[in-house]
């Protein structure tokens, strides 16, 4: 009372007293909710697990990592963090005026690889690690954003894609006259900017693909997905926040897989088209750019008529508790198509026609392999990433016919997911439940072994 | 530190005890420069000595990768000058380690300045006045230095990074200018924003540090930005160093030359550092050779000068390989490139940060002396509505520092 009494009489000391006394509060309350709030282990938003508390040792202390580690975990779980990144975006936004059909480019900070990610679970970390320098090339750098549809500014090296050709000609060496290599690599969203200026990069992912196609032994299938897509240049391939192709863009990949594979496709006339809005995928969470917030994509799934399916996915290692999944999920967003991805899914159709496929793919080929339903009695989805099965063995044991590359070109362009794809053919069959043993006596042994080391520093 | 500090608490009370002896006290002093000198050398210079001696001898000694400890480049400089000072007989020797060792550690500009002497927090190391008045100017300073840094120098710093780095192949001229422009800036707002901080928290415990920008660009000659710029440490080399040497008397250009060379070297263990300090003090020689025609020259002509001069100065700063460096010097008289698409769009879309950039580079104070009235009405309008201007500032640097952190990760299943 005596406060307020104070504020009306305008003693402009007793103001100022008040206003120090607020500003205060304000700047004690936060970090109070800090301690006090419960944490959250994931965002959702960024699809990443937020940082732990770093472990208090003297190795950490002497070379910084504890402190910049108390920095990350007190960022990632500050009070209203989501708010807070929602405010920062729409602050940058608005540090000034927007032009009409403007051109942007953001420039992308290259991701980290961070040790807790679930990524770098599912894979030996020298995978992973290559494996995402791979990606870094792709995704980091400069993107546009042209009328709120981001694409990369990356369009492909000629130079490096031949590697993967000669990976494609190991696989169709081993499988001679037992089962057809194609090869299904998509452009770039590059390929597809609507503007004069970047045509040249249409040209610069054709060469990329050409050096595929030109370095392929005779006998192993090339799929002119960049020249089918071409032919629609004006439709709706991409989505605008995210980097994937849209249904339809892969539909125009699967036009061409048939024309490689000498097989009719089902006209997208006689599909059932379902439609979901308001999808924001990964390249707005990248850029943070409003004008793509402002514009959210349609997810469009193409339903090939009249076939039934049952699908399965199962563990990186071996057959061993299968979980139901289906081939189209009616979500609205990119897991879509075949719900998401997985190490192994087997898809059962009620095609009759004896044929069999393997598609080995990253997530680029999850809107494509949807469509091979209509052709195949079943179909081996591979995520090369993700699994440790051995390929030649799946392949053998199933008698199928044939082995589709489904991927995006920066797949086609990276040595590391070359090299992951190559070991498919290597990898020796393992026991999930040994696996997973061994992984949980490492994990006592690490847990040992760091309290012997913090006994060692304490002593 | 500590020992830094204890080396120049006893050295002082040497100094002060055996005044009479010429001896004693020339020992107190200098075994303080060389030992102080020496720890910075180490600690800071200890790659780089071996780097070029490698490089001129060929040999193949190993670099030691010390680590520099925090704040090294400025507790010494401040130990140094009070031991210079006592000798000098400017001020008395500190008696309670205590309130010395408080000096020498003082936090809020021990990491970035600004470089305090002795003399200037003797008085308020012992006896420190609690005052509202002192904690509410101390308040508004620091959410002001907060808000330059955060919010000024680090969205500046988004855009420089794409410039200078990211897009430094294909820049234009105008670009690169652009580019470099927006670094200077960063700089500015980053350095004044952490010295507006360390002066704001020194004020909210009672002490008053000096002050170390004085809108510097709205300099008039190279010369003059730098008695504008980082001025605590200017005013240490021209005391210790540049008048020592003979200031304005004898050899002026070669006092000149040195001393930019130093202030090329305390920036940074580089030769690009040295470069730097050499290209500036090259300017401020000439300055100095040419003054009556420079003094013929319209004001804004100066201001034109000083800006293209200053700005073109940082490229040595940013860049430390000096492959780069020259490409990116050469690049700003011309360049075969283009101007980007996104340039424009850069333009606008920043714009109105360019405005308060700007606006904040203005010596509004200049313009506006402080007995005319718009400065007086202004002040008071500041002063009743500061509350709202540091909430403002701490909301939006909050909500900027903890999104530094957001990573999102695109290849992970969606």
């Amino acid at each position: 009372m005596i406060l307020i009494i104070h504020l009306f009489t305008f003693d402009f000391d007793m103001v100022r007293k008040i206003e120090i006394v607020i500003l205060f509060v304000c700047l004690i309350s936060l970090p109070s909710l800090f301690i006090f709030l419960e944490k959250e282990e994931i965002s959702i938003s960024e699809k990443r697990v937020l940082a732990t508390f770093p472990d208090f040792t003297w190795e950490n202390y002497i070379s910084g990592k504890l402190t910049k580690g108390i920095n990350i975990y007190i960022n990632d779980h500050f009070p209203f963090r989501d708010y807070a990144v929602r405010f920062t975006e729409t602050f940058r936004y608005n540090l000034g005026f927007r032009l009409q059909n403007e051109q942007k480019i953001i420039v992308v900070e290259r991701p980290k690889i961070e040790e807790n990610s679930d990524l770098s679970g599912n894979l030996d970390s020298a995978d992973a690690k290559n494996y995402l320098e791979g990606i870094d090339e792709a995704y980091s750098g400069s993107m546009l954003i042209l009328d709120g549809k981001v694409y990369t500014q990356n369009a492909g090296n000629p130079a490096v894609s031949p590697y993967f050709s000669k990976m494609l000609n190991l696989y169709a060496d081993s499988l001679q006259g037992k089962a057809r290599v194609f090869s299904c690599v998509a452009p770039l969203s590059s390929a597809f900017i609507p503007l004069p200026e970047y045509e040249h990069y249409n040209k610069r992912n054709e060469e990329t693909l050409l050096a595929i196609k030109a370095n392929l032994n005779p006998g192993v299938y090339f799929a002119d997905i960049l020249g089918e897509m071409n032919q629609h240049y004006n439709e709706y391939l991409w989505y605008g926040s995210d980097h994937h192709w849209t249904g339809l863009g892969a539909y125009y990949g699967y036009v061409a897989f048939c024309k490689a594979a000498g097989i009719t496709p089902v006209p997208l006339s006689s599909m059932e088209k379902k439609v979901k809005s308001g999808f924001l995928g990964s390249l707005y969470e990248l850029t943070r750019d409003q004008s793509v917030r402002d514009r959210p994509d349609l997810v469009e799934t193409y339903i090939p008529p009249g076939i039934e399916t049952q699908a399965v996915r199962y563990n990186p290692y071996d057959f061993k508790y299968p979980q139901k999944t289906r081939v189209f999920c009616n979500s609205a967003n990119y897991s879509t198509f075949i719900c998401g991805d997985a190490p192994l899914i087997k898809i059962t159709t009620n095609v009759k026609n004896g044929k069999k496929v393997a598609v080995v793919k990253n997530s680029m080929g999850n809107a494509f392999v949807v469509y091979l339903i209509s052709h195949y009695e079943e179909i081996y989805v591979v995520d090369f990433r993700y699994s440790k099965h051995n390929l030649l063995t799946i392949m053998k044991d199933a008698q199928v016919n044939d082995l589709v590359f489904a991927m995006g070109m920066y797949g086609a362009m990276s040595r590391g997911t070359i090299s992951l794809i190559r070991s498919l053919a290597y990898n020796i069959n393992q026991d999930y439940d040994e696996v997973l043993k061994r992984e949980r006596e490492q994990e006592i042994l690490d847990s040992i072994n760091s309290i012997q080391d913090s006994l060692i520093v304490e002593n | 530190m500590l020992f830094s500090g204890l080396l120049d608490y006893f050295n002082g009370l040497l100094i002060d005890k055996f005044r009479q002896s010429k001896f004693i006290r020339s020992f107190g002093l200098f075994s303080s420069i060389i030992i102080n000198l020496g720890l910075l050398a180490t600690f800071k210079y200890a790659d780089f000595i071996i780097q070029n001696l490698n490089f001129l001898l060929g040999t193949t000694f190993t670099e030691p990768n010390i680590l520099l400890p925090v704040g090294i480049s400025f507790y010494t400089f401040q130990t140094l000058s009070y031991t210079i000072d006592v000798y000098k007989n400017e001020v008395k020797a500190e008696r309670n380690l205590i309130d010395f060792l408080m000096y020498v550690s003082l936090f809020p500009q021990l990491v970035a300045g600004p470089i305090v002497r002795y003399a200037e927090v003797a008085k308020e190391t012992r006896d420190r006045v609690f005052s509202w008045e002192a904690i509410h100017q101390g308040v508004n300073r620091f959410c002001l230095g907060l808000f330059k840094k955060v919010v000024l120098a680090n969205s500046l710093g988004i855009l420089v990074e794409k410039y200078l780095q990211v897009q430094f192949n294909d820049l234009s001229t105008p670009e690169a200018w652009f580019g470099i422009v927006l670094y200077s800036m960063q700089l500015y707002f980053d350095f004044s924003g952490y010295s507006d901080m360390a002066i704001g928290l020194g004020r909210i415990f009672g002490f008053t540090f000096p002050e170390n920008f004085r809108h510097p660009y709205a300099a008039t000659s190279v010369a003059n930005f730098y008695q504008r710029w980082h001025m605590t440490l200017g005013r240490f080399l021209r005391d210790y160093v540049y008048i020592p040497l003979g200031g304005n008397k004898n050899y002026q250009i070669r006092n000149i030359l040195v001393v930019w060379f130093l202030t090329g070297l305390w920036h940074g263990a580089s030769w690009n550092f040295v470069l730097w300090g050499l290209f500036l003090g090259v300017f401020m020689v000439i300055e100095k050779i040419l003054k009556k025609y420079f003094d013929l020259l319209p004001r804004f002509a100066l201001y034109g000068y000083a800006l293209v001069v200053v700005n073109y100065s940082r490229s040595f700063f940013y860049f430390d390989d000096f492959e780069k460096l020259s490409v990116f010097l050469g690049k700003l008289f011309y360049s075969p490139y283009p101007i980007g698409a996104g340039w424009i769009s850069d333009l606008s879309s920043y714009s109105f940060l360019y405005v308060v950039v700007i606006l904040f580079c203005i010596p509004w104070d200049e313009v506006f002396p402080k007995s005319s009235k718009t400065n007086q009405v202004a002040g008071k309008y500041y002063k009743s509505f500061s509350l709202v201007f540091n909430l403002i500032f701490l909301i939006i640097a909050t909500a900027l520092i903890v999104d530094d952190t957001y990573n999102p990760f695109i290849y992970f299943r969606f």
